[in-house]
């Protein structure tokens, strides 16, 4: 498979990941606005952008905790987020570079997939965040589903050759990172506040973990727990441990690459990450510093991918 | 379908109808069907015709002032018929004339007797910018210099006229097999019926095409697609293309040459590649040779061209044979090459570099259509007829300036086919665009991408200009 097709399906994968997790947390979010004490509202609007590693607009600095207030900026907040095209990472400029990636690399997807993706972007490419902001929840939820639904379109259909793994790839290292980063901006502000509980039920939501939790832990909620299961639970599909353990997966199903160093710091970047939650995490004092060295990993990973199979060195290739 | 104040001109060809109410006999049940269609069902058929480029992202890329936009070429859903004996006498026209361009190509970068015998004036060629000294001397794979070729032509009550030869990279194949998806989808019974030809074929043909150019018959050739990028307003057709005959869709960045071999960066590491087709303009296509600053072209691929270790579809140095001033000379080549006398006429043709065509040109402008030589896309060019008197005299002065960069035809009465504009049926002008492919042997389907200018009047169909597209029936009936 040509390289840059490969890197083009792996970002349209990464870029939809994205899109995806960002619509499910600003989906809770702003279903908080309507009954969630204004700490909460806060709470969340700050784990966020703790997560995408973003600084809120300026003068949005969340510091008069009044209800007006919180529901005042939550518009200017939720929009940044979502359609400022100017953010890289919005919902609104993560399914844009999806779906350009997606349309430069027709070839290497199917129809169908295509076809489902460019019909969400027709759905999103001329909204505002005015648009949405009488039933805002409906919006996220629906653009989740349809990246949820393009995902299942793909396992459907997509020909499992090299682009296929190449996707996987993309969208289990962006899944593992954005839960990290997520988990430690959790465990940082709920350490800074007095109700050691708060925000940790929402974490379970927005992994789909709340049926998980209660069949493995019961109904009561304690913040070790929800973190073991949403780092390691390989059963959990959104779970740290589930994430690179994918990534290691759809690696192995790949030949090595021309890059042969790279490929080899890729293939034990990959088995690192997995063996520091399956024999570390159970004994971590610090939970953050174990999070912080597989963030790591994850990220070094994308690097060595891309290393050994799109930027080798041609002098190191085998010509075919 | 109501054809109830549909402006029938005796003085134009027009595709459906020989007089007012009365189609052709290859159109008549087709007529029929079209009027017994409600004209909600054909506006239902329409809005899907369109909405469906729109969710396939069937599109073209228009460069604005500010940022560069996706556009739909605007479908219309009735089809243009054409009877398969009409076909017939077009294909063999088309065959005639891509063996004569082929034959010049090899001609005139090679021996150059068309020139010694007195059939084109030197300067014609040398001074066309498309003629390439680097190609001089060069032979190429079974002296097939033109692979893909898409000729305008058009129709008037003398028939079927050659308006343009594509030779370099003509573009718009893809919206004949998605109008003809779109439309075949939509008039799903009369289509049947109307035992059309297919035309989805193309891509294998293409495929076949190019693996027969396969350097010294390597079995399996490795095919690529070079386009020059997704901002290339042609982009979704270079990667259906690419789709279509299983190649892989590369830019220049994706492919080095090495010792004289031309290899492409796979995650497998470099793989060797036997045919580009390229869709990338001759200056682009190796900064080594042509154009220094092209950042879209690969160096040193003219070498492994030369050498023979790569075939390039179409060869470099075509243009040289789509010329408008070189265009005027068509019909003498094919006496000259084929001894036989032209099937397809050309427009007549003044070319401003001869004194007498010049103030015949100046004398007469407002009744012709005046284009620059190197031009193609509608762009640059004055439809006489349609402009005003200021126009003609900002244009005359351009003209004199550099009169051998301007060629004249007269405003020709292209045919026009129904259409259905507001809810019923309306003449358009129209054109056609056949593909020929030529390998081993030459092919091609019989379908074409037809365009027509939808504004009430307008000659001009080019996608850029405000033209549409129509699904173009030869039917067997």
């Amino acid at each position: 498979m040509l390289s840059r097709s490969a890197q083009g399906v792996y970002w349209m994968a990464r870029y939809l990941a994205r899109a995806g997790y960002l619509s499910r947390l600003l989906e809770l979010q702003v279903q908080f606005l309507v009954d969630r004490s204004v700490e909460e509202i806060h709470f969340g609007w700050k784990r966020i952008y703790r997560c995408m590693k973003r600084l809120p607009p300026p003068g949005e600095e969340f510091l008069p905790e009044t209800d007006e207030f919180a529901l005042a900026d939550a518009f200017t907040l939720a929009d940044d987020l979502t359609f400022e095209r100017s953010n890289p990472d919005s919902v609104w400029s993560a399914v844009a570079s999806g779906r350009e990636n997606a349309r430069q690399m027709r070839h290497c997807i199917s129809g169908e997939m295509w076809t489902t993706l460019n019909a969400a972007w027709l759905r999103i490419r001329d909204l505002e965040a005015v648009d949405i902001w009488r039933t805002p929840e409906v919006f996220y939820a629906r653009t989740r589903s349809e990246i949820h639904n393009f995902v299942g379109v793909a396992d459907a259909t997509m020909y499992r050759g090299v682009a296929w793994r190449f996707m996987r790839l993309g969208r289990a290292i962006e899944r593992a990172q954005l839960a990290v980063s997520l988990l430690l901006a959790q465990i940082d502000l709920s350490r800074r506040t007095e109700r050691r509980t708060l925000g940790w039920a929402s974490m379970l939501r927005t992994h789909h973990a709340l049926e998980a939790y209660g069949r493995v832990y019961g109904i009561d909620l304690k913040p070790d727990r929800v973190l073991d299961l949403l780092v390691a639970d390989p059963s959990l599909p959104g779970s740290v441990l589930a994430t690179v353990q994918a990534a290691a997966t759809e690696l192995q199903g790949l030949d090595g690459g021309p890059g042969v160093e790279a490929d080899a710091a890729a293939r034990r970047l990959a088995g690192r990450a997995e063996a520091l939650i399956l024999y570390d995490w159970p004994e971590a004092s610090a939970p953050e510093e174990l999070l912080e060295q597989v963030g790591q990993s994850t990220r070094d990973l994308h690097e060595a991918v891309l290393d050994a199979f799109v930027d080798y060195a041609i002098e190191d290739s085998p010509l075919r | 379908m109501d054809f109830s104040s549909y402006e029938f001109d005796p003085a134009i060809h027009d595709e459906m109808f020989v007089a007012e109410g009365e189609p052709r006999d290859h159109c008549s049940a087709v007529y029929e069907a079209l009027k017994g269609l409600p004209d909600e069902d054909l506006n239902t058929i329409q809005e899907r015709v369109t909405r469906s480029f729109s969710q396939e992202g069937i599109t073209f890329t228009v460069y604005g002032d500010e940022e560069a936009e996706e556009r739909i070429i605007p479908i219309d859903c009735v089809p243009r018929l054409l009877a398969l004996a009409e076909w017939r006498e077009l294909e063999a026209g088309l065959v005639q004339r891509i063996r004569t361009l082929n034959l010049f190509l090899a001609d005139v970068y090679g021996d150059c007797r068309v020139v010694r015998d007195g059939v084109i004036p030197a300067d014609v060629i040398l001074g066309c910018p498309q003629y390439r000294l680097a190609m001089r001397g060069v032979g190429v794979p079974n002296d097939v210099w033109v692979t893909i070729c898409g000729t305008d032509i058009v129709r008037t009550h003398e028939g079927f006229m050659v308006l343009e030869d594509n030779l370099r990279v003509p573009s718009g194949v893809s919206y004949m097999i998605a109008n003809r998806k779109a439309v075949k989808a939509g008039l799903r019974l009369l289509y049947r019926r109307s035992r059309v030809q297919d035309v989805e074929q193309y891509g294998s043909l293409l495929r076949q095409t190019l693996c027969e150019l396969s350097p010294g018959g390597r079995p399996d050739p490795c095919l690529v697609l070079l386009t020059p990028g997704t901002w290339n307003s042609a982009f979704y057709e270079h990667m259906f293309l690419a789709h279509e005959i299983g190649a892989e869709l590369v830019e220049g960045q994706d492919l080095l040459v090495n010792d004289g071999f031309v290899y492409m960066r796979t995650t497998a590491g470099l793989r060797r590649v036997d045919v580009i087709y390229r869709r990338v303009d001759d200056d682009f296509l190796d900064p080594l040779v042509f154009r220094e600053d092209s950042l879209l072209g690969v160096p040193g691929l003219m070498n492994a061209f030369k050498r023979g270790n790569v075939a390039l579809a179409n060869a470099p140095g075509t243009g040289v044979a789509d010329d408008k001033s070189v265009y005027a000379y068509v019909p003498d080549m094919v006496r000259y090459y084929l001894g036989e006398e032209p099937l397809l006429q050309n427009v007549e043709t003044h070319l401003c570099r001869r004194p007498e065509d010049l103030e015949y040109t100046l004398d007469n402008l407002e009744h012709l259509v005046v284009k620059r030589v190197g031009e193609s896309g509608g762009y640059g060019m004055l439809v006489g007829p349609h402009s005003t008197p200021e126009e003609r005299d900002e244009y005359a002065r351009t003209l004199r300036a550099d009169p051998a960069d301007f060629i004249s035809q007269p405003t020709l009465a292209l045919s026009r086919s129904p259409c259905l504009i507001d809810g019923h049926a309306e003449p358009r002008h129209v054109d056609l665009r056949p593909f020929v492919l030529t390998g081993n042997e030459t092919r091609i389907v019989p379908g074409a991408f037809c365009r027509v200018a939808l504004r009430k009047g307008s000659l001009v169909v080019n996608s850029s200009q405000g033209g549409g597209g129509k699904d173009l029936w030869v039917v067997d009936l």
